[in-house]
């Protein structure tokens, strides 16, 4: 085993020029580290679309639901549409999909821990500290100097900030139409569920006046509390298909707004649609 | 209305204008059956009373108007999402990139495994510890090998955080 020749002045200049190299990439990522937070609360809101998975479940079983208020001819017609929903249902869920994979996706790769090399670099740092500096030629230096820039390079947290634009970026247009898309799909719930309540308790309205007399008292009764039943049952739904517009609206404003902070122009300005779900896009006419 | 194909929103539009037609049929079907009971007290102007089996009938065209609507609101729903498959495929083609972009970084950690050992290695020769190189050289054939295992590793993702 030889030992190198000392050069100590030599050395010495190159490790300052490494730690150098390691103040600048902390502080690039001192500056994006804003940014990235922001990422990671926009991506930690996939959950709320879960609202969205729910409703279209809801939306697929309408049948169901109004069967036992059905006529046997208003049931056959129902049958029909029963299956037009559940033929699009697979696609509805698939916008969910898409939306979501992305924002985990996203997520992850602005996520806290996935660049974060604390500890590699720590470990290096004391490594280079315990090196003597007897003994250590220039080829060596220049070796660990070369691994060290591209360990930057590669973790350092504007390589992260930059992977998260591009994917901002790419996935813009996409991610906007989807949830355009799920606006207008949870607004065309709001609408059948409507239909459906009126179906529902329209029939116990127009019913219960009939069995007002003595002899059906009984089924006056029952008829009334399932309606009451029935009507808190619609109610908590239309608030819950209000607040499933209002989870897709608000991602949609962040998504916009995280655009705007990456200096991502898009090519065509959408504003998020308000966020009144029972609001007809096209007006009566 | 144009003349070509009815757009999304022209077929929202007719099934709202059916749900609104329900909506004003089912309030008359109810006044007529208030009138029912009341028909004595406020004379022969009321209006003529309904029967059951008239109301039922009335009901049954409500039903049918707010099944029409629905049957539109499934047509107009689709038509939003149908030009959304070449979007999802690229948002989940961005998402697997994303995994990609993950998993080297994930080498790159391997990569500083090997600066640390290279440290140590060098550290060891240069103090004259044939005893520490020894262990520092076999700590960086580990290294160098995880590093290889992972370039081989099939695309497949990394299981996400969140």
């Amino acid at each position: 085993m030889r030992t190198s020749l000392p050069v100590p002045a030599a050395s010495g200049r190159m490790l300052q020029r490494l730690f150098l190299l390691w103040v600048l990439a902390i502080l690039a990522g001192c500056a994006s580290q804003q940014r990235l937070t922001d990422v990671r609360a926009f991506a930690a809101k996939a959950p709320t679309l879960s609202s969205y998975t729910d409703l279209s479940q809801r939306y697929r079983d309408t049948w169901q639901r109004e069967q036992p208020y059905l006529t046997p001819a208003a049931d056959a017609r129902e049958k029909t549409i029963d299956a037009k929903r559940r033929d699009a249902y697979p696609d509805f869920i698939a916008i969910h999909h898409a939306v979501v994979t992305y924002m985990r996706a996203l997520g992850a790769l602005a996520g806290g821990e996935q660049f974060d090399m604390d500890d590699q670099i720590k470990a290096t740092a004391e490594g280079i500290k315990a090196w003597p500096d007897a003994g250590i030629t220039e080829r060596h230096v220049n070796a660990y100097a070369g691994l060290t820039r591209l360990l930057a390079r590669l973790v350092g947290g504007r390589a992260q900030d930059k992977a998260v634009e591009s994917m901002l970026r790419d996935g813009y247009e996409p991610m906007q139409a989807s949830l355009d898309a799920m606006g207008t799909v949870l607004r065309h719930y709001d609408k059948t569920h409507d239909n459906e309540r009126a179906i529902v308790l329209g029939m116990l309205d127009v019913e219960t006046p009939f069995a007002d007399n003595p002899r059906d008292r009984l089924l006056a009764v029952l008829a009334k509390a399932h309606r009451q039943d029935k009507a808190a049952e619609y109610r908590l739904l239309g608030l819950r298909h209000t607040a499933a517009a209002r989870h897709v609206n608000d991602i949609q404003t962040m998504h916009q707004a995280l655009a705007r902070d990456y200096g991502i122009a898009p090519a065509s300005v959408r504003v998020a649609s308000p966020v009144n779900p029972s609001a007809a896009a096209g007006a009566m006419p | 209305m144009s003349q070509h194909a009815p757009s999304p929103a022209d077929i929202e539009a007719l099934a709202d204008s059916l749900s609104a037609s329900a909506n004003e049929l089912h309030d008359s079907i109810m006044r007529a059956i208030r009138r029912n009971g009341t028909a004595d007290d406020a004379g022969a102007d009321a209006g003529p009373p309904v029967t059951h089996a008239e109301a039922q009938a009335l009901f049954e065209q409500e039903v049918e108007l707010r099944q029409r609507a629905n049957s539109l609101y499934v047509d107009s729903a689709r038509f939003a999402v149908a030009g959304l498959s070449v979007p999802a495929q690229e948002m989940l083609r961005l998402a697997a990139q994303a995994r990609e972009t993950i998993r080297r970084i994930d080498r790159a950690r391997d990569l500083a495994g090997i600066v640390a050992s290279l440290l140590g290695l060098a550290g060891a020769i240069v103090g004259r510890q044939p005893k520490d190189a020894a262990a520092a050289l076999e700590d960086l054939k580990d290294n160098l090998a995880a590093f290889k295992a992972d370039s081989r590793k099939p695309d497949d993702a990394p299981t996400m955080g969140t």
